[in-house]
């Protein structure tokens, strides 16, 4: 039994009735009296010069209020192209007018003159120096090139002794590599633990594969929206659909050179997020600009298509890794060499790429990351940004280590898999975990250890590491007359977040979870609140709204004993009201009339205040299995079982956290089996639901998931971020299903029926 | 462009409307009549976010022409509780944890209603594809195939 009453008990969301009667107001339900609609002008070419932009025709059309371009933004900073764009869909004008088919039409009307340029799309095909360069000719070396020019400018730097014919054998070294020159390269990253040559040389099995993962679109399902409405005085206000309120106010500051003090943003309800919804130049920029032209709001409002062509998905990626262990099982060495598809913009994950060490005793790892410029829209985080691609190919690759020394996938992982002590390759060493908890939780619900599969059918195991981010946050609490509780607060409800926020605050206040409520302000009226993105807000909100709430109970005591003139170390708060402990005459005093008792105290009302920034978080596992069956003659994967754990420290509303994994899992069942961007030299060829298939009810089973809770000794109750790490695992969990079932290793994603059917004819079946 | 004169019931209530041919269903809810509880998520019929209830079946309101609903009784997620009460699917969604951003929702809710009142003997599966047409980006759709399940059972017993 919980020693706790409210937290870790499942309770309807304190946004349940506004968000089944279509009361919530989202993003594109606000509409002030006045408002006109925006329309960005995009590119209709991947690449291209700009002759010219003529707007001319579209100022004729009645009801057109305003047309702006890169000339009507006073700070210069670029938020439209001006004389080239680099992608399909790029934004070059905008247009206010008083109906949104007018707006639309108008944005038609504008003449641009293009002169079209060669086009990439390929991050492989981008290294090369054949290809069109998106940002003059900037190169880098790969890394043996790199290895071998650090050598050159170390022996350069002495000047004591000469070094000229090292020097010049080692130029001459450098011609062996003439590959290893990529273009396009818009970032790098590199990390080294260890000696991974040393690592193969003793390894008795080494695997070494390419994996190719493609770019998929986070898919929220209420398109990027923002209200601007500026006033005669300067001062803007923005009702934005985003996960950041205060990154929205200071990006827009930045952005147009208003001060902090004249922009106010009101985060609207969020119709999802997992990390796309952070952009400020997106829609949120236009809006503010074309409300200063016309003093007026205007909403911009992207459609499903724009989404797809100028949304900021995650990135996709081509990883070369490769993996040596000995023949009883010990993971040795692994390399990477991977190359991020981070569009038009730099901002890929690349960091990420570590991740391929997962959760295991590696000694040697050597990790090479870039990101590369391609002719389509930049990226953004995606739910645990980087780590699905990564974990896709680390955890493949593992279980083709498991099937050549003829280990079981799952007892392979547990061997490997690191504890409390042990050192995280090229990291620090690892606290207490749920590493082995959590996998051996997935294999037992999952009947793993005494699976069966008939012809066809296969299983798969996968596990995903992710540790939730943190950030600063502020939490009021007020304690009303009638014993009620408000909570005050600035970070945007993600999913869940509200309620769990509310639960915390309750349990400490020892009151009943119905008698709290919650109210987020804008950025002017509410504290600083950290983005909700990361899996950040149940960790920072929560140790927030602890301190608020504690805050509240020192209050709560001090005004009791003042009441009851006793000790406040005699007092304690229960269920709602302060108690003399162990009186002869039992005596207790309300919360509701300590609130209006302290309306005529020295010290006023009861109010609690919680302010946070950092505190070390623990890093969460998830581990999935798949039972899958394939038909041979179509291709098609039919999943029959889909079990999730995850080590989620502790479950505050396990409703919710079920919630959580259930959704989480589904994400990366798709980016395995369905998901993909496609692009040609026009650009993005299947923008819509259509062509870029999202799962439906149709496409899957029932998941089931499975809670572990081994507590993070900083998170509230010992509470994890819970919302990323389920999407890490799956892509994996559906390749090794898929191999399990055919005998082919499927190394690119997604893996469509036709592409089953080709790896199914191509090994002569 | 010109306006046609146009007559809904929304929600029991009669409104004669001047409304341009090429605007949608969806656009006269939300933009004309105030009714935003309907969602637009594609405006191409594929994401079921805007589906509303027209003479007691499910439709996707951002495929429907405005004009051609002049005297059709149409149902939105704002006309489904009563007298203070959710109705059952309204409240299986909340007590199952069906929803998460709540943007699918009022679409969702919709199209459950209207499958359940054709047919509460649905199996899951049944539900399940008969659900297709509804994209949801955040339950992963367990706990929204538990919810619909429930307000099946109940609105089957209750009948």
């Amino acid at each position: 039994m919980s020693e706790y009453t409210v937290v870790g008990q499942t309770v309807a969301r304190v946004d349940a009735v506004e968000k089944v009667t279509g009361a919530a107001q989202y993003g594109a339900d606000i509409h002030p009296p006045g408002m006109l609609y925006g329309k960005i002008v995009r590119s209709k070419h991947a690449h291209a010069n700009i002759r010219s932009i003529d707007t001319s025709e579209a100022e004729k059309l009645p009801g057109v209020r305003a047309i702006i371009t890169q000339d009507d933004v006073p700070s210069g900073r670029r938020v439209f192209a001006t004389d080239k764009v680099l992608y399909l869909g790029e934004p070059l004008a905008a247009v206010a007018a008083t109906d949104p088919d007018i707006a639309e039409e108008a944005a038609e009307r504008i003449k641009i003159d293009y002169e079209v340029l060669p086009v990439v799309q390929d991050v492989i095909e981008a290294i090369k120096p054949s290809a069109p360069r998106l940002h003059g000719d900037d190169t880098k070396d790969g890394p043996n090139r790199r290895e071998i020019s650090g050598q050159i400018r170390t022996l350069s730097r002495d000047k004591e002794n000469d070094h000229s014919d090292e020097i010049s054998k080692l130029e001459a070294e450098l011609e062996a590599y003439p590959d290893e020159v990529y273009y396009n390269i818009s970032a790098e990253s590199h990390t080294e633990a260890g000696d991974v040559e040393k690592g193969f040389a003793a390894s008795d099995v080494v695997v070494e594969d390419t994996y190719v993962i493609p770019r998929v679109h986070q898919t929220y399902m209420e398109p990027h929206v923002s209200v601007a409405s500026a006033d005669s005085s300067g001062k803007v206000t923005v009702w934005a659909s985003t996960q950041g309120p205060f990154a929205i106010r200071s990006g827009i500051a930045g952005t147009l050179g208003i001060p902090l003090t004249q922009i106010n943003v009101i985060g609207t309800t969020m119709g999802g997020g997992f990390g796309g919804r952070f952009g400020v130049i997106i829609t949120h920029v236009p809006a503010v600009l074309l409300s200063q032209k016309t003093g007026r709001p205007v909403r911009v409002q992207m459609t499903r298509e724009e989404e797809f062509t100028d949304g900021r998905p995650a990135p996709g990626c081509v990883i070369k890794l490769k993996t040596g262990a000995t023949n009883d099982g010990q993971i040795l060495a692994r390399e990477a060499l991977a190359f991020w598809d981070s569009g038009s913009v730099s901002g890929a994950s690349i960091g990420s790429t570590i991740r391929v060490r997962g959760v295991y005793k590696i000694p040697n790892l050597k990790v090479d990351a870039y990101g590369v410029h391609t002719n389509k829209s930049g990226t953004a985080a995606y739910r645990a940004p980087g780590a699905p691609q990564a974990i896709f190919a680390g955890e493949s690759q593992l279980d083709e280590i498991a099937e050549r020394i003829g280990m079981d996938p799952v007892k392979f992982r547990l061997m490997n898999m690191r504890e409390e002590g042990d050192a995280v390759p090229a990291g620090g060493s690892e606290p207490k975990v749920g590493y082995k908890e959590t996998l051996e939780a997935v294999a037992d619900a999952a009947g793993w250890w005494n699976r069966e599969a008939d012809e066809n059918q296969g299983w798969g195991v996968a596990v995903g590491d992710w540790t939730n981010g943190c950030g600063p946050g502020g939490v009021y609490v007020s304690v009303h007359e009638d014993g009620s509780v408000r909570i005050f607060h600035g970070s945007m409800d993600i999913t869940g977040t509200d309620t769990a926020i509310s639960q915390i605050i309750a349990e400490i206040l020892t009151v009943p979870y119905e008698s709290v409520t919650i109210r987020r302000g804008d950025t002017d009226s509410a504290p600083y609140s950290t983005g909700s993105g990361g899996s950040v807000v149940t960790f920072t909100m929560g140790n927030t709204a602890k301190l608020a709430a504690e805050d509240a109970h020192r209050r709560i005591l001090e005004l009791a004993s003042e009441r009851l003139n006793t000790n406040v170390d005699d007092l304690e708060l229960k269920d709602g009201a302060v108690h003399i402990i162990s009186a002869e005459q039992p005596k207790s005093i309300s919360l509701g009339e300590l609130a209006a008792y302290s309306l005529s105290t020295t010290g006023g009302p009861i109010v609690g205040k919680g302010s946070f920034a950092r505190q070390a978080s623990t890093p969460a596992l998830a581990a999935q299995i798949a039972k899958v069956e394939v038909d041979p003659g179509t291709g098609r994967t039919r999943v029959l079982k889909l079990v999730a754990s995850q080590d989620v420290g502790f479950a505050i509303n396990p409703m919710a956290v079920e919630g959580q994994i259930e959704g989480g899992t589904v994400q990366g069942y798709a980016w395995a089996m369905m998901e993909e961007m496609q692009y040609g030299e026009g650009g993005n060829i299947n923008p819509g639901f259509v062509d870029y298939r999202v799962p439906t009810s149709a496409d899957l089973p029932t998941v089931e998931s499975v809670i572990v809770e081994v507590p993070a000794p900083n998170g509230p109750y010992g509470a994890k971020g819970v919302g990323e790490p389920p999407i890490t695992p799956t892509l994996a969990t559906m390749a090794n299903a898929v191999k399990d079932a055919i005998g082919i290793r499927i190394t690119e994603l997604p893996i469509k029926p036709e592409k089953v059917v080709d790896a199914l004819k191509s090994n002569g079946r | 462009m010109a306006k046609l004169p146009v007559s809904l019931t929304i929600n029991g209530d009669e409104h004669d409307l001047l409304i341009e041919p090429r605007k949608t269903l969806l656009a006269v809810l939300r933009d004309t009549v105030g009714l935003t509880g309907t969602k637009e998520g594609c405006s191409t019929g594929d994401c079921g976010a805007c589906t509303v209830i027209v003479d007691g079946k499910a439709v996707t309101s951002c495929m429907v022409l405005a004009v051609t609903a002049s005297g059709k009784e149409i149902t939105t997620i704002e006309g489904l509780a009563s007298d203070g009460e959710l109705h059952p699917v309204q409240q299986a969604f909340i007590n199952t944890g069906g929803y998460q951003c709540g943007f699918c929702t009022p679409g969702f809710i919709m199209a459950s209603k209207a499958l359940i009142d054709e047919n509460p003997d649905r199996t899951e599966e049944e539900f399940r594809h008969a659900l297709g047409g509804n994209i949801c980006r955040c339950t992963g759709y367990t706990k929204i195939l538990e919810a619909v399940l429930k307000a099946a059972e109940e609105i089957r017993t209750t009948a």
